[in-house]
């Protein structure tokens, strides 16, 4: 009786056993499906503008799709010789990549000094800097306009460098003053006390120390200049009209050429992923800071 | 190499009414070649007058003198010092040979090839030679102590500061590296100035001891001075461990009269009370015996808990005749058989006992030593607690 009792129960055990381990399998294949259905829903759009990208005149937006379809490269050779693109693009790859430049050297020292030193009223200048954020682009944009138009940098490429500017300065000092105060102090003390300057401190040990930052900000600036549309159609008109508002150009009054609007889009994306790729290993290197104990 | 010289130094945090003394007044002189122990509670002001010595913070009022330099107006880079910091400050981006020859490189004109080869010298000295081309990421809190010690050595600097270095240890670690630092102080011969906050570490460390609260100097002494002959209360229950225990009386007629005991003062005491009638009386653990039969001047306890270590047990007791819950802690031999809510009484020889001024916690009687640990601490009786201010 009791050894019946005893097969019995590890009978049990075992189907039980058997039933988690199937259990953890299609929790496994749920996961699993689930994600690629959601990478279809977030891949589809970009599936569409390339296969509309590659399709020929007339067909780019009919319904229902051509699913099969012969690519072509036709709509991307008449941009590659369309001179007013290229323009533009350059325009942005300058602007952008300049703007990228100039917000770092500004934010970064600035959040440096808004982490370590005492500033009176310290929240204040925060919020203040935060503020410049507040208003949506479209209540601001007149002003600018006003103001460009007078200091002479309506429609120049410094002027567009100085907006994106102040587009991305608010994120890159709250980022980067966050991320500063996440560096013990005690990093640049021994800086100090080993024989170096303030500024060698910073230089050397602490700006090394906060690089995935210093590049998830430029990434991030990177794009909300890139991106940018209004500022570009209120302050520019032919010299330094950025890619965004090219792309835009194809939505004329009558017609839209899909075709272009899609080769172009395309185009968009490519110095982006560039940067992407160019910066990743400092992404994801030395995010943790396991060489030094908080205190 | 240099003496290091500490001439009315205050530090106040903050400014105007909300202003916080962490330092108040202190006056040292720590001679070449000294390990002189920074030792107090937390806040007691400690770290602030290392961090004056680096040159990390700026004194509100006073001199700091390295060798025969002021150096008030001097920053760290330009002291000749080298400090080892509780969370180590590794750099985290060098690999720890770039860490060890940092400071070198900011601060001589050592060429590439003769810092390489200081930086193995001291790495080959400490045992990391191994691990010169790892970053600090990669080390073991043991292996990042020994690199932080080493960056600090290979520097050959006037004075070494070390703040709470070892807390961050495990238990039989710290005490490895504290047998380790001593080696290594004695060896070199750096004047060296050791900030912690554990009364066991500034015991074995330091050729003397700087017991500091609430920013002001209790006392400076050897190691032993500061356990046999305390300034003050404060001392003598910060030193020791467990702590002394402290009785608050009165005193009448030539007794002390405690909640829960009365204590017949000897002819010395008597003397050193004088007209005070609010008096503290200090016994250490190991002071007290406990014994079946009635003592003269003991009284009558009741065990409450024992804890044995072994070769020792904490026994806490309470007075039968107190008024009060309260414990104290005797230590007796380990092998003694004691239980719980036994009847003992406790007794203290009128030889080993400390009086207090309850008011001031100045120490009004000191306990007596044998000849041999007297002439060994070399500070006569009368004069024991000048060293506090």
């Amino acid at each position: 009786m009791a050894s019946e009792n005893q097969s019995q129960s590890s009978v049990d055990t075992g189907s039980q056993r058997l039933d988690k381990d199937t259990r953890e399998t299609l929790v496994g294949v749920a996961r699993h499906g689930l994600l690629l259905a959601w990478s279809f829903v977030v891949l589809f759009p970009l599936y569409w503008l390339a296969s509309m990208s590659l399709k020929p005149p007339g067909s780019a937006n009919s319904l229902p799709p051509d699913w099969l379809f012969l690519p072509t490269v036709y709509n991307y050779i008449r941009l590659a010789q369309d001179g007013a693109f290229l323009a533009a693009f350059a325009n942005s790859v300058v602007m952008v990549s300049a703007s990228v430049v100039l917000v770092l050297l500004i934010g970064v020292p600035a959040a440096y000094v808004l982490s370590r030193y005492d500033i009176p009223m310290e929240r204040d200048v925060l919020v203040w800097i935060l503020s410049s954020r507040m208003l949506p682009p479209i209540a601001v944009v007149i002003p600018f306009f006003v103001i460009f138009r007078e200091l002479n940098l309506f429609d120049s490429r410094i002027g567009m460098v100085f907006m994106y500017v102040s587009i991305n300065l608010s994120l890159v000092v709250w980022v980067m003053k966050a991320f500063f105060d996440g560096i013990p102090e005690t990093l640049e003390e021994a800086a100090r006390v080993d024989g170096a300057t303030r500024f060698q401190g910073f230089r050397k040990v602490v700006l090394p120390a906060a690089k995935p930052g210093i590049f998830s900000v430029a990434i991030i600036s990177f794009i909300f200049a890139w991106i940018e549309l209004l500022f570009g159609l209120v302050l520019t008109n032919f010299k330094a009209v950025p890619v965004t508002l090219f792309v835009y150009s194809f939505i004329g009054s009558r017609s839209i050429e899909w075709g272009m609007l899609a080769a172009a889009s395309m185009a968009m994306i490519l110095p982006v992923v560039v940067f992407l790729v160019a910066v990743n290993k400092y992404l994801a290197a030395g995010l943790s800071f396991g060489v030094v104990i908080k205190e | 190499m240099a003496s290091i010289t500490l001439d009315d130094v205050t530090k106040e945090f903050g400014d105007g009414g909300d202003a916080v003394v962490a330092v108040d007044d202190v006056s040292l002189d720590i001679e070449d070649g000294e390990f002189v122990v920074f030792v107090g509670p937390s806040g007691s002001g400690k770290s602030t007058l290392m961090r004056m010595v680096a040159g990390l913070e700026t004194q509100t009022d006073g001199d700091v003198y390295i060798g025969d330099q002021i150096v008030n107006q001097l920053g760290p880079r330009a002291r000749d010092i080298a400090m080892v910091f509780q969370n180590y400050a590794l750099y985290p981006n060098m690999t720890v040979e770039e860490n060890m020859s940092f400071g070198l490189k900011m601060s001589t004109e050592l060429s590439a090839d003769e810092i390489e080869a200081t930086v193995t010298e001291t790495a080959e000295m400490m045992g990391i030679e191994s691990l010169l081309d790892n970053t600090p990421g990669e080390l073991s809190g043991g292996q990042q102590q020994r690199v932080a010690l080493g960056r600090a050595i290979v520097r050959d600097p006037n004075v070494f500061l070390m703040d709470e270095p070892l807390s961050n240890l495990d238990a039989k670690l710290r005490t490895t590296m504290r047998t380790e630092i001593n080696r290594l102080q004695s060896d070199l011969g750096v004047t060296t100035l050791y900030v912690t906050h554990d009364q066991t570490e500034a015991m074995t460390m330091g050729d003397r001891l700087v017991v500091l609260n609430y920013g002001e100097l209790q006392q400076v002494g050897t190691p032993l001075a500061c356990f046999y002959r305390p300034a003050n209360r404060f001392v003598a229950g910060f030193i020791g461990s467990p702590s002394m225990n402290f009785f608050e009386g009165e005193v009448a007629d030539g007794t002390l009269v405690a909640d829960g005991f009365e204590y017949d003062l000897s002819e010395r005491m008597r003397a050193n009370v004088g007209d005070r009638t609010a008096v503290t009386l200090g016994a250490r653990p190991e002071d007290y015996t406990l014994s079946e039969a009635p003592t003269d001047n003991g009284f009558e306890v009741v065990v409450d808990v024992v804890e044995p270590m072994g070769s020792v047990s904490y026994v806490y007791v309470r007075s039968v005749a107190a008024s009060h819950d309260e414990t104290f802690v005797v230590e007796v031999d380990g092998q003694q058989p004691i239980s719980e809510g036994e009847q003992l009484h406790a007794h203290a020889p009128a030889t080993d006992v400390h009086l207090f001024d309850t008011q001031t916690g100045e120490t009004i009687h000191q306990r007596e030593l044998t000849d041999d640990a007297e002439n060994a601490l070399s500070q006569p009786l009368e004069n024991a607690t000048a060293g506090a201010d």
